[in-house]
């Protein structure tokens, strides 16, 4: 399989990764655009054939734009119409004809099977290729389905698009990106604005639709409102499946049925209608979508329509990205029917205007490679002579980028050294021992503040009026009054415990500009020659950078401003009578902190205080000049350092040692021997790629599926493919739960051995990987209950059931091969039975869009 | 058992000074015809020797033959060669009996060549079909070439026409020798080859050993160069090949040029006592790799290149060489 489809497939995927270049190029002359008006001409005669000899001059000019470079063509034009377009089928036609073979991706399997149905009408010998289907493989035409693949974007839009924001509570739109790609910076705030006064209604459309007795939803009212202005077709993205369901039953109270739009509707939705029942046709007349709708299918609309800018993305809830938002967007205008696109986009939370920018204005994700070793992989590669797994990490993508930022730290070091090297100090060794003396003291002297600040120490000290002085990383505040302290809870987020937080609340000279807009945590202080205003700020405990044992009468209300007022004045009289410093609490004698530590850190200060006053430079005039330009080149040595370190990671080849520790525990597990070279159970492992290959091998070769039915076998293989969560856990019978649990004392087995040979992996999350929950539903399925009957007995979705089933049957199908690699035919004939008994009725119904 | 009846008839006139006892009449007589007074060693049937079992780790090996009993253990999963028959597993073929966990099989000792993917075979063509080659790689079925799987001359690389499809006898014809990658099985187990690799391709000028695949032990490269002067490709279908080393590594033109110099008296010496090694170790049941046959032809140069292949000096050469591969396995 691996190179089955010969090396031109080969080198068209090198091609791709390295000619970057030609790329750029082709977009620069408008991607897929020949002269105006040659695409009429050029395609009425252009009917399939090869193209033959021409005069037509339009054409002649496309010949020098494809022809005449060995750069690539790419097939997978983005975004501008979705149809076979006259210009690809000529590209296609002149690769065959050039004996060239054509690879076609597109990523998603839906628009695959689309075009392959298009292209299959135009030239015969077309082959697709998709997770599920594969036909005709050895075409000189292949249509593949691959990962999402972001690489190729043009600017070009045929029809501007309009963004809108719609703010939650709010009952209208604002435009905040026109049609000539301006950002709106007034309009956005004005939305922004509007989200913040409705204040709770914020939340209106979710807590409407839980009470149920609310009006129409915010989507209801704009659905309604694009349909009176005549924006149909629309799309509406939701990103969750419950979510659309709602909206899409919200809609039905909603009357369309003018002819004309129904009509209008229609035609555009017809294609997903289809499938469905002839009772679901009167429901839908706008279509719900979740996001991988967005990544192609030839359906574009005049609106689009975002419930939520935020998704969840298998962890937390996160605001789309920009890339994201470009790609689903990007479905409104239709390319000679709209003049200009609309996006309205839905906010419900507080967005920030950055945020918010980010994601209307952002360009598109950056491609990133996503290359991770697997099991399957290594095997792979170390049974083939010639390559060995080492050659393929260098060879990478996700290496190739990584390479790519050499030579900027290269220059970055370069540049360091030769300012390190410009900074010349008279005496320099001398300096550098007093500058080494200071760095000690600042050091000893954070440790004894660490001290101090721990709350049984502090807390007994900080009163009202205590004068303290405080330092957040920049910005010093300088002295100011304790007010008052409390004490917040605060839970660590990964392990639960509680772990208080004291917050002072301290009365301090704040800058009056940061005062102005903001709330009191972003308070900055006032710069020295600025009068500044007193203002509480709360503080956490570690920021205080002095206790002084003096206490001040603060007056009793503080909210006048003349009574904050005249606090400065105390402490600007405090410090004119301690003119050496305001004395501080001594740990030792004034706080009675009795911690040995302390004690030692205290006797070390003195030594280096001792050291630091008899040292020759503490006196010199020039002390403060030269010190500084010490301090500065101590600096540049600490980057130069970090930046060696980070040049020196940059040359390694990538996940080297995660290898080394597969490689080990394939060793250890007897699939490879130490002279890198596959013993039997690797050769089995190779057969199997859908699944977890090292466990179902050792399960495998441990004899464990030698005594179930073909139904236990089927239901027990798939913990292996079902990954979604469900709530509920089965409760299983013996039949089930006894292989169950054979099978998850192997995955133990081999979790142990992977801790063994040093790879990071939780015991914990590895045995949870597997997922049980439909274990009794494919077991029923096997054993011939209805599809009706299994969808009653769990709450997972019955996509999730199908789309596991057929996982399913690919990874038994890979099992069979499996068992015949070790020349066991009771088990191959065990694992095909299970396949034809899961592979019936609706589970495995040909596609719906093919 | 009765083996090795040798009557080597004479030498030929390249082979170094001739030893037998009564060889000395050639040169004498020039105008003699062949056979009347040149050398003949004739040698009767002897029974053969046991292989010395003492020496290495083949003591213990499990040997079975078929119909033996492997175990009435129900606990055990059957491989190849082996079956159930009444509650007991039983060897199919003979050989030694292997175990991985639970999983027992019988690999034969002698045997045709069953392929995996990523093998190393060499294969001689035996037929030129439409857009693919039939290959004898010594498995059960033809093994096969595809047109599409092979390199074009000039590494060229586009979709393959009707007009290569004619000129597919002047790249490989009926009886040339090719080494090649296993691509792929058939669900029959025929093979399908590829040939993608400047080093994999027609073979020119050498020396083909046949052997039982049993014998070649799997590395992670079966193309070696070794320092006495000579290169040996250790096909996993037992085909053994010994070439001379290619002067130029970096263009290998994938056999695609084939060179026709006469090869150098010396380094032609140097091929055929590694040939007649490799039939010793064969003889004697080693198992097949570079440092094993690289052992053996430094043990075998104290004799003559024919006389490796005397049964006798066959043992003391296998010997010697078993004892050092032991030495330096520790």
């Amino acid at each position: 399989m691996a190179d089955a489809f010969g090396d031109e497939l080969f080198s068209v995927f090198q091609d791709d990764s390295t000619n970057e270049a030609g790329t750029k190029k082709d977009q620069e002359k408008g991607k897929w655009k020949g002269p105006p008006g040659s695409a009429d001409k050029a395609g009425k005669h252009f009917d399939g054939k090869l193209p033959t000899e021409s005069t037509n001059s339009g054409k002649n000019k496309r010949d020098t734009d494809f022809e005449g470079t060995d750069e690539p063509i790419f097939g997978k034009k983005p975004r501008i119409e979705e149809t076979i377009a006259e210009d690809l089928r000529y590209a296609i036609a002149l690769a065959l004809r050039e004996k060239q073979r054509v690879i076609f991706t597109s990523p998603i399997k839906a628009l695959s099977n689309q075009k392959y149905r298009e292209m299959y009408e135009e030239f015969q010998d077309v082959g697709l290729m998709t997770g599920d289907v594969t036909i005709n493989p050895t075409a000189s035409c292949l249509v593949m389905t691959t990962e999402p693949c972001h690489v190729i974007y043009t600017d070009y839009r045929p029809t501007p698009l309009q963004h809108y924001i719609f703010p939650a509570g709010g009952d209208g739109l604002h435009l905040v990106v026109d049609e000539n790609g301006d950002f709106r910076e007034d309009n956005f705030n004005t939305a922004m604005q509007v989200l913040r006064d409705a204040g709770d209604l914020a939340k209106g459309d979710q807590k409407g639709r839980k009470g149920g007795t609310k009006g129409p939803s915010n989507v209801f009212k704009i659905v309604k409102m694009i349909m009176e202005r005549n924006f149909q077709p629309v799309i509406i993205f939701s990103f969750s499946k419950k979510d659309c369901e709602a909206y899409a039953l919200q809609m039905t109270k909603l009357d369309f049925n003018t002819d004309e739009e129904k009509k209008m509707v229609e035609e555009v939705f017809s294609n997903a209608i289809d499938c469905l029942s002839d009772e679901d046709k009167k429901l839908p007349q706008a279509l719900f979508a979740t996001e991988t709708f967005a990544m192609g299918i030839n359906m574009p609309a005049r609106t689009v329509l975002f419930t939520n800018a935020r998704k969840f993305d298998g962890k937390d809830f996160r605001w789309i990205s920009s890339g994201e938002y470009i790609q689903m967007s990007g479905r409104a205008g239709r390319r000679g029917m709209d003049d200009r696109g609309i996006v309205i986009l839905m906010v419900d939370e507080k967005m920030s205007p950055t945020v918010g920018k980010q994601l209307l204005k952002g360009s598109a994700d950056p491609l990133n490679s996503a290359f991770h070793l697997t099991y399957n992989m290594v095997l792979n590669l170390l049974r083939v002579e010639e390559i060995n797994p080492e050659y393929m990490l260098e060879k990478s993508f996700y290496q190739f980028q990584h390479y790519r930022a050499i030579p900027g730290v290269v220059e970055k070091v370069k540049n360091s050294e030769q300012q390190y090297n410009k900074i010349v100090i008279p005496n320099e060794e001398s300096v550098v021992i007093y500058y080494k003396i200071r760095q000690q003291l600042a050091k000893l002297g954070k440790e004894i503040e660490e001290y101090i600040h721990k709350p049984k120490y502090c807390l007994p000290f900080l009163q009202p009026g205590r004068l303290v002085k405080v330092k957040n990383e920049g910005d010093d505040f300088g002295w100011g009054v304790v007010v008052n302290f409390s004490k917040k809870s605060n839970v660590k987020p990964n392990s639960g415990e509680l772990d208080p937080l004291y917050v002072v609340e301290v009365l301090l000279r704040c800058s009056k500009e940061s005062l102005k807009n903001s709330a009191t945590e972003a308070a900055k202080p006032a710069k020295p020659d600025e009068k500044g205003e007193m203002q509480v700020v709360p503080v956490l405990v570690h920021l205080l950078s002095a206790i002084s044992s003096v206490r001040l009468y603060i007056p009793k209300d503080l909210r006048p401003v003349d009574n904050r007022q005249s606090v400065l004045k105390s402490i600007q009289e405090v410090q004119k009578r301690f003119p050496d410093g305001i004395p501080l609490l001594d740990p030792i004698d004034d706080m009675g902190i009795q911690d040995q530590g302390l004690k030692k850190v205290i006797q070390k200060v003195e030594a280096f205080e001792h050291r630091m006053y008899s040292h020759p430079l503490h006196n010199d005039p020039n002390l403060e000049t030269v010190y500084t330009l010490c301090e500065k080149k101590a600096q540049i040595a600490i980057d130069i350092k970090s930046a060696k370190r980070e040049l020196k990671k940059a040359r390694t080849v990538l996940q080297m040692d995660e290898l080394k520790c597969r490689k080990r525990v394939l060793r250890r597990l007897g699939f490879a021997t130490s002279s890198d070279v596959i013993e039997m159970k690797g050769r089995v492992a190779c057969e199997i790629s859908s699944a977890d290959e090292l466990l179902l091998t050792e399960m495998m070769f441990n004899g464990l599926f030698n005594d179930l039915s073909a139904e236990q076998a089927t239901a027990l293989l798939s913990c292996f493919v079902f990954q979604e969560n469900s709530s509920e856990m089965p409760k299983l019978t013996e039949q089930l739960a006894g292989p169950l649990r054979q099978m998850q004392e192997c995955a133990k087995r081999i979790a142990k051995v992977s801790a063994e040979a040093k790879l990071e992996i939780d015991e914990e999350t590895y045995l949870s990987s597997f997922k049980p929950h439909l274990m009794d539903v494919v077991y029923t399925w096997a054993t011939g209950a209805t599809f009706a009957h299994i969808c009653k007995m769990t709450d997972v979705f019955e996509g999730s059931i199908i789309r596991c089933m057929r996982r399913l049957e690919e990874l038994l199908r890979q099992m069979c091969q499996a068992a015949k690699a070790i020349g066991n035919t009771e088990l191959e004939n065990k694992f095909a039975e299970g396949i034809t008994k899961i592979k019936r009725d609706i589970v495995f119904a040909a596609s719906l869009y093919l | 058992m009765v083996t090795s009846l040798r009557i080597p008839i004479g030498d030929c006139s390249e082979s170094p000074t001739p030893s037998s006892v009564s060889g000395r009449g050639g040169r004498a007589a020039p105008a003699q015809t062949i056979g009347a007074k040149m050398a003949m060693a004739m040698r009767l049937p002897v029974a053969r020797k046991p292989l010395s079992e003492t020496l290495g780790r083949d003591t213990k090996k499990h040997l079975v033959v078929p119909g033996d009993t492997i175990t009435t253990d129900t606990g055990f999963m059957r491989g190849h060669g082996t079956y159930m028959g009444e509650e007991k597993l039983i060897a199919s073929v003979a050989g030694s009996v292997e175990r991985v966990n639970k999983l027992i099989c019988v690999k034969a000792l002698k045997t045709r060549y069953s392929g995996e993917v990523g093998d190393i075979v060499v294969g001689r063509i035996t037929e030129v079909q439409q857009k693919r080659w039939k290959v004898d790689t010594n498995s059960r079925l033809d093994s096969v070439l595809l047109l599409s799987s092979m390199n074009l001359p000039g590494g060229e690389l586009r979709r393959r026409s009707a007009e290569d499809e004619l000129a597919m006898r002047g790249f490989l014809q009926e009886g040339d020798l090719i080494s090649a990658e296993v691509q792929a099985v058939f669900s029959d187990g025929a093979v399908s080859l590829h040939t993608r690799s400047l080093k994999y391709g027609k073979l020119g000028q050498g020396v083909l050993v046949q052997v039982s695949p049993s014998l070649v032990k799997r590395q992670k490269t079966h193309f070696h160069d070794l320092p006495c002067g000579a290169s040996v490709i250790l096909g996993n279908n037992g085909f053994i090949w010994i070439y001379p080393t290619p002067e130029h590594k970096e263009e290998d033109t994938g056999g695609f040029t084939a060179n026709l110099e006469p090869v150098l008296l010396a380094d032609r010496e140097v091929m055929s006592r590694l040939r007649n090694c490799v039939v010793s170790l064969v003889t004697q049941r080693m198992m097949l790799y570079d440092t094993s046959i690289l052992y053996c032809y430094e043990a075998s140069l104290p004799h003559q290149i024919k006389d490796i292949l005397k049964p006798e000096v066959m043992e003391e050469i296998v010997l010697e060489t078993r004892q050092r591969l032991l030495e330096q396995e520790g």
